[in-house]
């Protein structure tokens, strides 16, 4: 017997999930993330360098943080703050597969958090898009851009998950 | 205004139910790269495919918002690329960081932080990275459709196809270590 699992059925929450994305093409337009980092910095930068943001090509594209792209980003964190509180299980600061891979320093995993995710934006902005707002929307839309960045990003993070983690077996939820 | 307040309460929408699939638990997200966790692609997969569907019913009711974005063969597979190593390395993407941070995962605030920080090197370089990895190799916003001779029905099956035989593979190759 296997203990039931605190996760959502993957076939329903694709329901879910396609039912807002859905929702969002009907009424502001391709859903995105990638965006709402640029949306962010250009309000924080824009404040003290107005120029500098104003006459920045990437910049001038992305509306600021008084924007629905912006409020999308910012609901993500409220709808992950209602989910995380509302949750049976605590979260780890350092993840299990990764603490048994290179132990419990914090230091060492929020430095991979802070690199890994300077890396996945620099690269989303170089494609205009990231998991959702072009492999996701891309996608949803049938583009080619999207289906192209999907196959490389999950080939690309499979393998760099092996070298990491060097294959190491891992069985879910022994805590 | 309207507009802010449809993104905010859709972004929560997302964040939720990305936090109830486990999408924002990076441990779960790097047994899925390590085909020990079939869940998490099988749910991305699968709701680009009830997405496009429904897309193309919204496309012919005409409210549909789209904006196709362009392929550049060098910039769009060199970010892809990229991106899976940075993915691979965190557990995060981009839109994952915010729930997860709304989560109350420290590691996911630093991935923000790097987020912030990789956004304005690339925007800085913008001016001459576009021209240079962008722009030689860039097809235009090409979809199937096109590709099928205008035919949105044959493009949306041929995504049913690809994305269904995804989801079936994942199901045969990724081992199911049960319920975590």
């Amino acid at each position: 017997m296997k203990p039931k699992s605190p996760y959502w059925n993957w076939l329903a929450a694709a329901f879910a999930l396609a039912g807002i994305i859905i929702f969002v093409f009907s009424t502001l337009g391709p859903p995105a993330s990638s965006s709402g980092f640029v949306s962010t910095l250009k309000g924080v930068l824009g404040a003290w360098l107005p120029r500098y943001t104003e006459n920045n090509p990437h910049y001038a594209a992305i509306p600021g943080p008084g924007s629905w792209l912006f409020a999308f980003v910012l609901g993500m964190a409220a709808g992950g703050f209602v989910g995380g509180r509302t949750w049976n299980r605590p979260v780890k600061d350092v993840p299990e597969i990764w603490q048994s891979r290179f132990g419990s320093s914090r230091i060492k995993r929020y430095a991979a958090a802070f690199a890994g995710g300077f890396i996945i934006l620099f690269a989303s902005r170089l494609a205009g898009g990231c998991t959702l707002g072009l492999f996701i929307s891309g996608s949803t839309q049938l583009a080619l851009s999207g289906l192209y960045f999907g196959v490389l990003i999950f080939f690309f993070a499979m393998v760099t998950a092996r070298l990491i983690y060097q294959r190491q077996p891992h069985k879910g939820g022994k805590q | 205004m309207t507009d802010i307040f449809l993104g905010l309460f859709s972004g929560m929408a997302f964040g939720f139910v990305i936090q109830r699939t486990g999408a924002t638990d990076p441990d779960k997200m790097a047994r899925a790269h390590l085909m020990i966790e079939p869940d998490i692609p099988r749910f991305m997969l699968m709701a680009v495919i009830l997405s496009a569907a429904g897309l193309v019913g919204l496309t012919l009711a005409g409210t549909a918002h789209t904006t196709v974005l362009p392929v550049s063969i060098l910039a769009t597979g060199l970010a892809g690329i990229l991106f899976g190593v940075g993915w691979g390395l965190c557990g995060y993407c981009p839109g994952t960081t915010w729930a997860a941070v709304g989560e109350g995962r420290m590691d996911a605030v630093f991935a923000l932080a790097g987020g912030l920080a990789g956004t304005a090197l690339f925007a800085h370089f913008h001016p001459v990275l576009i021209p240079l990895l962008y722009s030689p190799t860039n097809l235009g916003p090409v979809t199937l459709t096109d590709l099928l001779g205008g035919n949105p029905v044959a493009g949306l099956g041929l995504i049913i196809a690809l994305f269904g035989g995804a989801i079936w593979g994942i199901g045969r190759l990724w081992e199911d270590p049960g319920h975590d």
